[in-house]
């Protein structure tokens, strides 16, 4: 059996999770080590008057004072009139947010350092709040950084001829949404253990993080100190979904202080912590009309998108990043001629946000796929024919849209037929003709959306964040008994890309998988890398290593062919041998012929030997387009509130899928944190910006109960420009469910005159909802 | 702070006695004094079920359980379970089933895996999904999961002994 691309190969990293054995960052126990907590601020928006740290406590607590020449997070963008922030690594002068770090405080046990917090008296002058970001948007409201004269970190505008479709178009809708600030919620929070090696003279940082060399980057600027004397490390990882691409002030703030008492200290985030101060993510409002004729086909789009994007700049991906990306993406997977979008990203007293899987992708596709069913609507039609009207055709690929996004390859409106057949559309419409017998309303919902991924520095050049991706690099290494080493810079947290990175060397060298070591996470041993977050991994680091292999198999050629006293040209590489004309070595026997009798090896071999290190790009770095349709039918009970997911159905795109398997783990994970965003997932901040959710008994994730038995279908149109034809696929699972489940609800309610419009829809939103469609009527 | 109480209890068949803060819990004491760190720690108000283990052979959740409590009981983590046979057929069915992928949850949701395939042969997948609602995975979408146990029920139907 193959256990190349394609193949579904049960996963390396699974044993040792299944015996208790992984070992995350809180698992990490140094000689000597010292816990730390912080304390937070309990305020939104304040100046600090004084800190009072009692005398005995010199020494074991920290503030902004004690921090020594480190330099405050700065994340840029080169997007013109980006205003940048400097985020403290613990508070100065003011506090922006409830949560923000204020002082450090190191004792031999976490209960203990929080003992020592709550000795620290702090003076607050409290200064007014600015927590909703149409109110920090407007005029004369409360500045979060005076310096700037408003709350806009960025404000951009993409201008189109939308006058002529404006004046003439027969359809007009317009609507307002809004989609809650969410926390990613990973399993593990975030927490870092870091000590000082005086033996390397290295600062040594074990942190749970997606992008160890971005950290790395990070805290050298942040420290003053080389790259190399800091060695980042990424163990194990619970799961990061977008929180844990981040340089993080408790990262900066541990290291520092780790240096400075020359002892190990480890600081591992709790849940409220994670809740309210440090995994926020995704508020978006956007008012949108859509012009379209008495078909559906729409003419024009204008936009105005606002995303609050909280009170720093997060390092790396910027304040800016999420709404740059909604006036880019915003047009979906259609075809239309006239586009116009405005957004800010706006600056409140609330955590800074920062990416979640998907990234400005879920919002855009609640707002575009809810504005086409609201058309569908209007004009009496089924929402899947108004879609059919708009979706870019498969002649068309590839095909670039309004907004100059290249779209590689697929057939879009095919993906959308085969999901209206599963979940079968017209047994639902009788369905509802024939009434429930509990009274409840039955919908169904249909979106459709694309996902670029893996999309590289001609896409990030512009928007000058503090990383632009080039050439992703792998190392390939044979080992002397033949078996064979891959260190990359990305970090695998749960992708399984310690399995699917071995299959690409399965496939071009034919080296059996348990055979294959994958090394990530560790700037010590790995090429420098952006690290693994917009679903880059598979195309980019499995480019890589076929790039390493397959310069890895010329070597091994040469020298087996010699072996064989054979020429180049008659012998090939086969099942992990090199095969001539009258006999075959195996990769064993050249590994050891390379290493430890070289007598053997041909006259002109090849120096570099079998470790080999090399750079890939695909051949157009604009990005993989995966793409999906989904499809929900919903009952509404109209007396409580209550929505119960029937039946879910996915049918996705994904290119040539490397793991068939582990591509169906992250579709169902992805659409099972959708359903999280649709009807349960809300950070809710009060006026005083006060977080109203602090436990995951308030912040509401999707348990087994709640999520469906979710069923997908593939198609698989290869890439043009990625090595195997394979394309980005992690977030798209988390993109859909918002759109189709509100589609469902609103295909549900329509006879009360009922839409919604915000994320969640939760029981309490469906009832106001109800109420005020029975006040108009009335 | 710190009036410490003496207790004495069995983690993973072996006796131990130690001194605990009447503070700490059950997950921190076996995590941070006996290096037990299979069992994991979620949101420590046990609402995520990472931390499920075993009291006196029921489930707990050792996050909100105090480790004073535990005095006299029979502790089992993770780490005890990889002789036990039902165990085995549940990695075996994590791993075909794809039921893992970052690992966090994994060795809660075993514990809770277990007890639902010795406590309820009978279990369907719907009765599957509310035995496991105690446990959050952010993962797997709890696909993986449900088809696991199912497999491990099914298996052990057709091999009553359960060898």
């Amino acid at each position: 059996m193959t256990s190349g691309i394609g193949a579904r190969v049960l996963r390396k990293e699974d044993d040792r999770h299944l015996r208790g054995r992984g070992q995350f960052v809180g698992d990490i126990k140094l000689p000597g080590l010292r816990e730390v907590a912080f304390l937070r601020s309990p305020v939104a928006h304040a100046r600090i008057k004084r800190i009072v740290v009692p005398e005995e406590l010199r020494g074991k607590v920290f503030t902004a004072a004690d921090l020594e020449g480190v330099k405050a997070i700065r994340a840029v963008s080169a997007l013109p009139g980006f205003k940048p922030s400097e985020q403290p690594v613990l508070a100065s002068g003011k506090v922006r947010y409830v949560g923000e770090l204020v002082a450090a405080c190191v004792a031999p046990s976490r209960a203990e350092a929080e003992d020592l917090a709550e000795r620290v008296e702090v003076e607050f002058e409290e200064l007014p709040v600015v927590a909703d970001m149409l109110a920090a948007r407007a005029e004369g409201a409360p500045l979060v950084h005076e310096q700037w004269g408003d709350n806009v970190y960025l404000e951009t505008f993409v201008k189109g001829d939308i006058a002529t479709a404006a004046a003439s178009a027969p359809v007009k809708v317009t609507r307002e949404f809004r989609t809650a600030r969410q926390c990613m919620s990973p399993l593990e929070g975030k927490g870092v253990v870091a000590s000082w090696e005086p033996r390397r003279d290295q600062l040594v940082v074990y942190t749970s993080t997606q992008q160890p060399h971005i950290v790395r980057t990070g805290l050298s600027e942040c420290l003053g100190i080389d790259h190399g004397k800091i060695r980042v490390i990424a163990p194990d990882v619970g799961g990061g979904f977008g929180f844990k691409g981040i340089l993080c002030p408790e990262e900066v703030a541990v290291a520092y202080l780790a240096r400075r008492l020359g002892r190990p200290l480890r600081w591992i985030e709790d849940r409220r912590e994670q809740l309210i101060a440090t995994a926020n993510c995704r508020e978006h409002h956007y008012v949108i009309t859509a012009y379209a004729d008495r078909e559906g086909k729409l003419l024009a789009l204008d936009a105005e998108a606002t995303v609050d994007a909280g009170a720093y700049s997060a390092y790396p991906f910027s304040a800016c990043l999420e709404a740059a990306q909604v006036a880019s993406i915003l047009p979906g997977p259609y075809d239309f001629p006239a586009y116009q979008c405005r957004t800010w990203s706006i600056a409140s007293n609330k955590p800074p946000i920062l990416p979640y899987r998907g990234v400005a992708r879920t919002g855009v596709c609640f707002a575009m796929e809810l504005i086409l069913d609201a058309i569908a609507r209007e004009i009496g039609r089924e929402p899947h024919e108004v879609r059919q009207k708009n979706l870019v055709r498969p002649e068309q690929m590839p095909f670039e849209n309004v907004t100059k996004k290249h779209f590689d390859s697929g057939d879009y409106p095919e993906c959308l037929r085969r999901a209206v057949t599963a979940i079968d559309l017209e047994g639902v419409r009788a369905r509802q003709k024939r009434g429930e017998a509990d009274g409840r309303r039955i919908g169904v919902g249909f979106s459709i959306f694309c996902e670029q991924a893996a999309h590289g520095t001609s896409v990030y050049a512009g928007w000058g964040i503090p990383m632009v991706p080039g050439h992703e690099q792998a190392t390939a290494r044979l080992t002397p008994d033949g078996g064979l080493e891959l260190r990359l810079g990305i970090q695998s947290h749960g992708q399984g890309l310690e399995t699917t990175l071995a299959q690409v060397a399965n496939e071009v060298l034919g080296v059996a998988i348990d055979r294959v070591n994958v090394v990530h996470g560790d700037t010590e041993y790995t090429p420098y890398s952006t690290g693994t977050w917009g679903s880059r991994c598979m195309v980019m680091a499995g480019g890589a290593v076929a790039r390493a292999c397959q310069e890895m198999k010329k070597r091994v050629l040469a020298i087996g062919a010699k072996m064989l006293q054979a020429s180049l040209d008659e012998v090939k590489l086969a099942g992990g041998e090199v095969v001539g004309p009258a006999g075959s070595v195996s990769l064993a026997e050249v590994a050891r012929t390379w290493y430890l009798r070289p007598q053997d090896l041909p006259a002109d071999v090849d120096p570099g030997g079998l470790e080999v290190t090399t750079g890939y790009k695909p051949v157009r770095d604009s990005g993989t387009f995966s793409y999906a349709a989904h499809a929900a039918v919903v009952a509404v009970d109209t007396e409580l509130g209550a929505v119960e997911i029937l039946d879910y159905v996915v049918v996705e795109d994904g290119g040539v899928l490397v793991n068939p398997m582990i591509v169906d783990g992250q579709v169902y994970g992805g659409t099972a944190q959708g359903v999280g965003t649709a009807l349960y997932e809300e950070m809710p901040f009060d006026e005083a910006g006060q977080p109203q959710a602090s436990t995951l008994a308030d912040y509401l994730l999707p348990g087994a109960t709640e999520v469906p038995a979710i069923r997908i279908e593939h198609m698989e149109t290869p890439s043009p420009y990625s090595e195997f034809g394979q394309k980005g696929i992690g977030e798209g699972g988390a993109i859909g469910p918002p759109a189709a489940i509100a589609n469902a609800i609103n295909d549900a309610l329509a006879p009360l005159g009922v839409e919604v419009t915000e994320t969640p829809v939760t029981p309490r939103r469906l009832l106001a909802a109800l109420a005020a469609a029975r006040r108009s009527a009335a | 702070m710190s009036d410490r109480s003496t207790i004495s209890l069995t983690v993973n068949g072996e006796p131990v006695t130690a001194e605990v803060e009447p503070r700490q819990h059950l997950a921190d004491f076996l995590r941070e004094k006996l290096l037990l760190t299979g069992t994991h720690l979620g949101c420590e108000h046990g609402v995520c079920g990472a931390c499920t283990l075993m009291i006196d052979g029921a489930p707990a959740r050792s996050c909100i359980t105090l480790a004073v409590a535990c005095d006299g009981a029979a502790v089992r983590t993770i780490e005890d379970f990889d002789d036990d046979p039902v165990m085995a057929e549940l990695r075996a069915a994590f791993s075909a089933e794809h039921a893992l992928q970052c690992g966090y949850c994994t060795p809660g949701m075993l514990m809770t895996a277990r007890d639902i395939v010795t406590r309820l042969p009978e279990a369907d997948a719907a009765r599957i999904r509310v035995e496991l609602s105690g446990n959050l995975c952010r993962c797997t979408g709890y696909v993986g999961i449900v088809n696991a146990i199912q497999r491990v029920l099914k298996a052990r139907a057709g091999n009553p002994s359960g060898a």
